[in-house]
């Protein structure tokens, strides 16, 4: 059987906590910024610049963080899984030494 | 859901420009292309074509006299339509359909192998393979399908039918309200597979659905 990457990396957190959020079935994106860290983290596992697996235990260790700060005892507002989302993509981008933390700060000292 | 609009915009803000700044140093170091990202979010935004099951269903829900063949006997009915041989369940198969209403909802997993019926919903998802997945649906059926983003009120009953190599199941989905006039050819085009496996509720059209303007699902 054929699988597409794409269908594999998302649907391969099914039924476990990193699972991104759905509306019917359908992933649910509020930002654009959302759909975009999205899209980055599985072009660049699909184009073989880091496992797929190794994104997905730095997404939950940095939702496992969240939790422990913040306790899972009730629904927090505050709760972003896209922010999550970006702190692992950020993680692993520089594990892999595709980007420094020197780099991200210069470019956000650039944003108005 | 108005929980989001608690959130502090501080946070947001920084995460947008973040994930700008992410991009566009992966661009400027030649690891990505400014079309790499729009083509992962496309994939995910195309929709697959109409299947031979969204045709049925369409059909069933024009025709109450058809529907009431599928439910009873739905190879028998599946080989009234004009599907390729290879189609209408020639291999042996048997069909089934489980007819979703108001008060019944229906779920189709495997717990043992991938008898999914192919034919009428096209290759099976990854995720219908997925050992947790199966296990999880079987034990925890609500709590799985809440994970889908639907949210069963819980006077609905659930049933969770396990397709075996014998007997291949698919859900009859609920008709959505509007969809009255709408043509059979019309009606198909809005049925997906994750409707036909009990995941999804079939919706008009992605505009007419949801309550937030900027949410996008795909």
């Amino acid at each position: 059987m054929q699988t597409k990457f794409e269908h594999y990396a998302t649907t391969s957190m099914l039924g476990a906590p990193d699972s991104p959020p759905r509306c019917n079935a359908k992933l649910l994106f509020h930002h654009e910024w959302e759909a975009r860290a999205f899209g980055m983290a599985l072009a660049l596992s699909r184009d073989g610049f880091f496992e797929w697996e190794d994104f997905r235990q730095a997404l939950i260790a940095s939702i496992a963080e969240w939790e422990k700060e913040h306790g899972v005892d009730r629904v927090n507002p505050e709760w972003d899984y896209y922010e999550r989302w970006l702190l692992a993509l950020e993680r692993v981008l520089k594990a892999e030494a595709l980007i420094t933390t020197e780099e991200i700060q210069a470019a956000l000292a650039k944003e108005p | 859901m108005t929980d989001r609009f608690l959130y502090d915009p501080k946070r947001e803000a920084l995460s947008a420009a973040k994930a700008k700044a992410l991009e566009a140093l992966l661009i400027k170091k030649g690891v990505i292309t400014s079309e790499t990202v729009t083509k992962v979010i496309d994939f995910f935004k195309t929709k697959m074509g109409p299947f031979n099951g969204a045709k049925l269903v369409a059909r069933a829900w024009k025709d109450p006299a058809f529907k009431k063949r599928l439910l009873k006997n739905a190879n028998s009915a599946i080989a009234e339509m004009d599907f390729p041989p290879v189609m209408s369940g020639a291999e042996g198969e048997h069909v089934r359909v489980a007819e979703n209403t108001s008060s019944v909802h229906n779920l189709i997993i495997c717990t043992l192998c991938s008898c999914y019926p192919w034919t009428l919903l096209g290759l099976p998802p990854y995720w219908f393979k997925d050992p947790v997945f199966r296990a999880r649906a079987a034990r925890e059926p609500r709590k799985v399908l809440k994970e889908f983003g639907f949210d069963l009120d819980d006077s609905v009953e659930i049933r969770v039918w396990d397709s075996s190599a014998q007997i291949r199941w698919f859900v009859l989905p609920e008709q959505p309200k509007g969809s009255e006039g709408m043509s059979e050819a019309d009606l198909a085009e809005i049925v997906t597979p994750e409707a036909m496996m009990g995941v999804a509720r079939v919706e008009l059209s992605p505009a007419s659905r949801g309550y937030d303007p900027k949410a996008q699902g795909f």
